[in-house]
C-alpha cells in the first residue's frame, strides 16, 4: 500500500490508530502490539501477498537465531554465521542471481530494508547488547509499517524502548498534529513537486535517442530532484507516522544539497543507510586489517562504499555509481589530509554536480543510457536554443547552434520550480529544521490543510516511490 | 577512573588523531562540530582508545555515541564491567 493513496489515507491509517489506541486504552497491551503487527503484515501484503511468506519466514527465523544468540549457547559463532548467510543469501539471490544465469525473480517488496534492519539486529544479539524479547516484541519492531518498505532503517535499541514505554501507549494529540504536519510535507514533496520533475526527466532517459544540450541538463537535473523529493518525501512521511504511534524514527536527509563536499554528502543523504553501512561494514573490515592507517581505511571506503552502490542493484550502472562514489571519497579523504581547500562555492558546485552526473549513472536502464545523457551533457549532440519571447535568436545559427521552437508554459513552470528548488537548497529549512520549530496555530492549519487538499486532487495518477525497487 | 581523567585522557587522542591541537573537547563536543572528524578519522580514533583501556566496542555501540560525553560513559561503563 502506497502512503499516497487514498486507500492509505483514508482507510488503513485512521483504522490501525483507532484500534491501536483504543486496544492500549483498554490496557490491552499485548492486544495492541499484534494489532499494530498484524495491521502492518496487511499494509506489506495489500497489492500482492505472495511477497508475504518470506517476509514471515525472514522474521521468524532472524528471531530464532536472535534467541538463541541471546541464551549464550555453545556454538554461539556458528549460528551467528549462518544468521548471517541465511540473510546475504536471500539478497543475493533474489538481487544478483541474474547476473550468474539464474533466472532473475521479481525483488520481494522491502527485502533489502527488512534484511539490513534484521543483520543489524543479529550482530548486536551476537555482541551481547540486544536483550531477551518475545516474538511479538520482535515483529513489531522488524513490521512497523511506517519504515517497514523504504527505511529509514532502525535498531530495535532505539524503536522498541519508544513502542514499549508507558506514556506513549495513549493517544496524543500534540504528538498527532507534529505527525500530520511532516507527513504533509512529504505528501507535497511527493504528489506535487517530485512527479512533476518525474515528467521532465522521463522523457530523456526512456523516449528521446539523443539530448541537445540543454534538454540533457532538464533531463538530469530533474531525476536528481525527483529523486530527492521522492525519497526524503517518502522519508518525511514515514516520520510523520511514526509520530501518529508516538514513536521517533530517525532522520535520513538533512539537506543534502547543502554539501560542500562528498564526504558531508554522506552524511547528510540517506543518512541511515549510511550509518549501517559505517558501522556494519566498514568498522569490521578496517579492523581486520593488519593496521590502521590512512591507505587501509582508504581501501576499507572504497570497499564500504562500493558494497553501498551495488546493494541498489545488480546493473553495472550501480557498480560504476558505488565505484565513482567510491573513488570520490578517496580523492576527498587525501585533500582533506593534505589540507586542501576550495573557495566554499567551488566546493559545492564540484559536489553537486559530481552528484548530479553521478545520479544519470544511477538511473538509467544501462551504460548507453547514460552515456546519451552525459553525452548530450557537454554538448556533444548539438546545442538548441529556444525562442525566447518574440525577438529573433536567429544570428546563433551562424555560430553553430540550432534554433528550437517557442518556450511552452509548462517549461516555464519547470524553469520556476528549478529556480524555487536552487533557492530551497541554500535558503528554506529542512522538515527536520521545520518539525523543531512546530508550533500548532490556526495560520499553519490552514496552510497543512490546503496543500493537503490539493494532494488529495494530484493522487489520482497513483505512482510508487522510487525506493521501492531497491 | 573518574569521567574528568577519561576525558583528559581521550581529549589527547583527539588531538592527536584529528592533528587539531587546539580543539576545546568538552563532554557536549561532537563530530559534527568538528570538521577533521569523519569516518576515517573516527575509527582511527576508536582504535586508539580500545588499545590505551583494553578494551573493545561492540559495532552497535559504536552506533550509539553522540558525543564525547557518550564516549566517555561508555569507556567508564566497559572499565567497569
Amino acid at each position: 500500500m502506497l502512503f499516497n493513496s487514498y486507500t492509505f489515507i483514508f482507510c488503513f491509517l485512521p483504522v490501525a490508530l483507532i484500534g491501536y489506541f483504543t486496544l492500549n486504552h483498554f490496557n490491552k497491551i499485548t492486544l495492541g502490539k499484534w494489532w499494530l503487527a498484524l495491521a502492518s503484515l496487511y499494509f506489506y501484503s495489500y497489492w500482492s501477498v505472495k511477497n508475504l511468506p518470506l517476509f514471515l519466514i525472514s522474521l521468524t527465523v532472524n528471531y530464532f537465531i536472535g534467541h538463541y544468540l541471546h541464551m549464550g549457547i555453545r556454538k554461539k559463532q556458528t549460528l551467528f554465521r549462518l544468521g548471517l548467510v541465511f540473510n546475504i543469501g536471500i539478497l543475493c539471490f533474489f538481487k544478483y542471481s541474474g547476473l550468474v544465469g539464474l533466472a532473475q525473480f521479481a525483488l520481494p517488496l522491502g527485502l533489502s530494508f527488512y534484511t539490513l534492519q534484521q543483520v543489524g539486529f543479529l550482530i548486536d544479539s551476537y555482541e551481547g547488547l540486544a536483550e531477551e524479547k518475545s516474538f511479538i516484541d520482535y515483529a513489531v519492531f522488524v513490521s512497523f509499517f511506517p519504515q517497514l518498505i523504504s527505511g529509514p532503517i532502525v535498531h530495535y535499541q532505539h524503536l522498541m524502548p519508544q513502542i514499549l514505554k508507558n506514556d506513549n501507549k495513549h493517544f496524543r494529540v500534540d504528538q498527532f498534529s507534529v505527525g500530520l504536519f511532516v507527513f504533509s510535507i512529504g505528501l507535497v514533496k511527493k504528489v506535487l513537486i517530485s512527479e512533476a520533475f518525474s515528467s521532465w526527466a522521463k522523457p530523456g532517459f526512456d523516449e528521446a535517442m539523443t539530448l541537445d544540450l540543454l534538454a540533457a541538463w532538464k533531463t538530469s537535473l530533474s531525476y536528481t530532484f525527483q529523486l530527492y523529493f521522492d525519497f526524503s518525501g517518502y522519508t518525511d512521511m514515514a516520520i510523520g507516522l511514526g509520530h501518529m504511534f508516538n514513536v521517533k524514527l530517525q532522520q535520513n536527509f538533512n539537506s543534502p544539497f547543502r554539501s560542500k563536499s562528498v564526504i558531508e554528502f554522506w552524511t547528510r543523504w540517506h543518512m541511515t543507510l549510511s550509518q549501517f553501512i559505517s558501522t556494519y561494514i566498514f568498522t569490521p573490515i578496517v579492523r581486520a586489517m593488519p593496521k590502521i592507517n590512512f591507505r587501509n581505511t582508504m581501501i576499507a571506503t572504497f570497499i564500504a562504499m562500493f558494497i553501498a552502490g551495488v546493494w541498489h542493484g545488480a546493473g553495472w550502472t550501480f557498480v560504476v555509481y558505488g565505484a565513482l562514489h567510491g573513488l570520490a571519497l578517496v580523492v576527498n579523504h587525501l585533500r582533506k589530509k593534505k589540507k586542501k581547500k576550495f573557495p566554499g562555492w567551488v566546493s559545492w558546485l564540484l559536489t553537486f554536480n559530481f552528484v548530479n552526473v553521478t545520479f544519470v549513472i544511477f538511473r538509467a536502464k544501462d551504460m548507453s543510457d547514460a552515456i546519451k545523457v552525459l553525452r548530450g551533457m557537454i554538448g556533444l549532440d548539438g546545442v538548441v536554443v529556444p525562442k525566447i519571447g518574440i525577438s529573433s535568436v536567429g544570428f546563433l545559427k551562424d555560430y553553430g547552434f540550432e534554433v528550437g521552437s517557442y518556450l511552452y508554459p509548462n517549461d516555464y513552470l519547470m524553469i520556476a520550480m528549478f529556480v524555487a528548488v536552487f533557492w530551497s537548497i541554500h535558503k528554506a529549512k529542512n522538515s527536520i529544521e521545520l518539525e523543531k520549530e512546530f508550533k500548532p496555530s490556526v495560520k499553519l492549519a490552514c496552510a497543512c490543510g490546503a496543500a493537503f487538499v490539493l494532494c488529495i486532487f494530484g493522487m489520482n495518477r497513483i505512482t510508487e516511490f522510487i525506493y521501492f525497487n531497491f | 577512573m573518574t569521567n574528568e581523567e577519561i576525558l583528559k585522557n581521550i581529549t589527547v587522542f583527539i588531538h592527536d588523531v584529528l592533528e587539531a591541537p587546539d580543539l576545546n573537547v568538552t563532554p557536549e563536543t561532537s563530530a559534527a562540530d568538528v570538521d577533521e572528524w569523519d569516518s576515517m578519522t573516527h575509527i582511527q580514533l576508536i582504535s586508539a582508545i580500545e588499545k590505551s583501556y583494553k578494551i573493545r566496542f561492540a559495532l552497535g555501540e559504536l552506533q550509539t555515541l553522540k558525543n564525547v560525553g557518550d564516549m566517555v560513559n561508555l569507556i567508564q561503563k566497559k572499565l567497569n564491567n
